[in-house]
């Protein structure tokens, strides 16, 4: 403050044009400016065309908003997003009751093999998954534990795939019942709030082995195999391609294990 | 915080007209912001300085759009400014305001952005060196050349038209 006058900068100007200043700075340049009818002609010409720029644009801002950029509305949108997995989910499990009805136990005998592991597997997903607070029975807290106490009740072990690579966080999981028996199901979500399911139970029959099969239920995808006479289901809404790359990485890991 | 962002919108929608020179588009930019900023809101933790992590959601968002367009907005014609200014022409200073916008969008991008922004919009040089993802010595000269230029320009036929707004 009590520094003699500094040299006036082509950035002090600006700052003066500008505002952004501080009182005594300002001060100095205006002694400055009426020395300098050059310099004093050119912070004019500044002010005045930054007024006019102003005063230009002014109205932009001035006009009603668009529906579009109403902030409420693109909460409420945004809200609606996140819920749309579930609402998905309904209308499959909407589609599977047609199923039913229609044409999957036409003549009174039901899909054996994958395709009744695939359709467990959506009815598991269309029911559990779709729950948004109660998805699972045991959380991912007790991984070990759920892990321990499935493989007793499947008689065979079985742990939840690590799925994070992909985006997918582990929630838990649950005993499900199956007609061959107890069955694990395993539910993931995403971070957008997106669930996946796999869903594990042993085969009636032998220890055969499959390939990787593509399982569609209404807006749902996913995978299903046989490994060893375990078998196994991976289901989501949509993106196929990414399910049965997941798959593989599942069924690679679960052979890892032994 | 969903108050201090709504009070942005009108600021955010005034920019990007002024970028883009079409309100569609403009408006179009704006809502992609506001969706993206939602998006990111559980990010910041304290309200400071919502307007400029805005406008640099807002830059951002543009850059990218620009680069996978392959019309570039600044070989487009200028456009009639009818259009987007019409509502002034009959007042007495419109011709001025012709005139500089018409300068203005005459100047490079990066110098365009930078008068925008440090004129209209009112951000700090700090602040404008964040959004625009700068330092602030490049920031200063930016503005420097563009003033510059736009002074130059006013040096003709308008010359006491500036004058009388001042």
């Amino acid at each position: 403050m009590n520094q003699p006058v500094r040299p006036i900068s082509e950035e002090d100007l600006h700052a003066f044009v500008d505002g952004q200043i501080d009182a005594e700075r300002r001060r100095e340049i205006e002694i400055y400016l009426r020395e300098r009818p050059d310099a004093a002609e050119r912070v004019a010409t500044d002010i005045a065309q930054r007024a006019a720029l102003r005063e230009a644009f002014a109205l932009h801002a001035q006009q009603p908003l668009p529906p579009q950029l109403n902030l409420t509305r693109l909460v409420e949108q945004r809200l609606a997003r996140r819920r749309a997995p579930w609402r998905t989910a309904a209308m499959v499990l909407l589609t599977l009751g047609l199923g039913v009805g229609g044409g999957w136990w036409a003549g009174s005998r039901q899909p054996t093999g994958i395709s009744a592991l695939a359709r467990e597997a959506a009815m598991n997903f269309a029911v559990y998954a779709v729950d948004p607070r109660r998805p699972v029975e045991i959380s991912v807290a007790h991984r070990e534990e759920m892990a321990h106490w499935l493989s007793r009740r499947l008689d065979h072990p079985v742990a939840p795939p690590d799925l994070s690579a992909a985006g997918y966080e582990l929630l838990g999981g649950r005993l499900s019942a199956s007609p061959h028996g107890a069955a694990a199901l395993f539910v993931y979500q995403d971070a957008a709030g997106r669930r996946l399911i796999i869903y594990v139970r042993p085969m009636a029959t032998g220890r055969e082995t499959t390939a990787i099969q593509p399982i569609e239920a209404g807006k749902l995808d996913g995978c299903a195999w046989i490994d060893q006479g375990i078998g196994y289901s991976l289901v989501a809404a949509g993106d196929y391609p990414k399910l049965l790359e997941l798959s593989r990485h599942v069924r690679q890991e679960v052979r890892a294990r032994g | 915080m969903l108050p201090q962002i709504e009070a942005c919108i009108p600021a955010l929608r005034r920019y990007a007209a002024a970028l883009l020179r079409s309100r569609q588009d403009a408006d179009d930019l704006v809502h992609d912001c506001l969706v993206r900023a939602l998006d990111k809101l559980h990010t910041r933790r304290d309200d400071g300085d919502i307007r400029a992590w805005l406008f640099a959601i807002m830059h951002n968002l543009f850059i990218s759009q620009r680069r996978r367009s392959v019309v570039r907005p600044d070989s487009a014609p200028l456009g009639e400014q009818a259009e987007i200014f019409g509502v002034r022409a009959d007042q007495e200073s419109s011709l001025l305001y012709r005139e500089v916008v018409r300068e203005l969008n005459g100047l490079p991008e990066e110098q365009r952005q930078v008068i925008l922004l440090v004129s209209v919009e009112d951000l700090s040089y700090t602040e404008v060196a964040r959004v625009l993802g700068i330092p602030v010595g490049t920031v200063m000269s930016r503005l420097s050349r563009g003033r510059e230029r736009l002074r130059r320009a006013a040096q003709e036929p308008v010359r006491s038209g500036l004058r009388r707004v001042k």
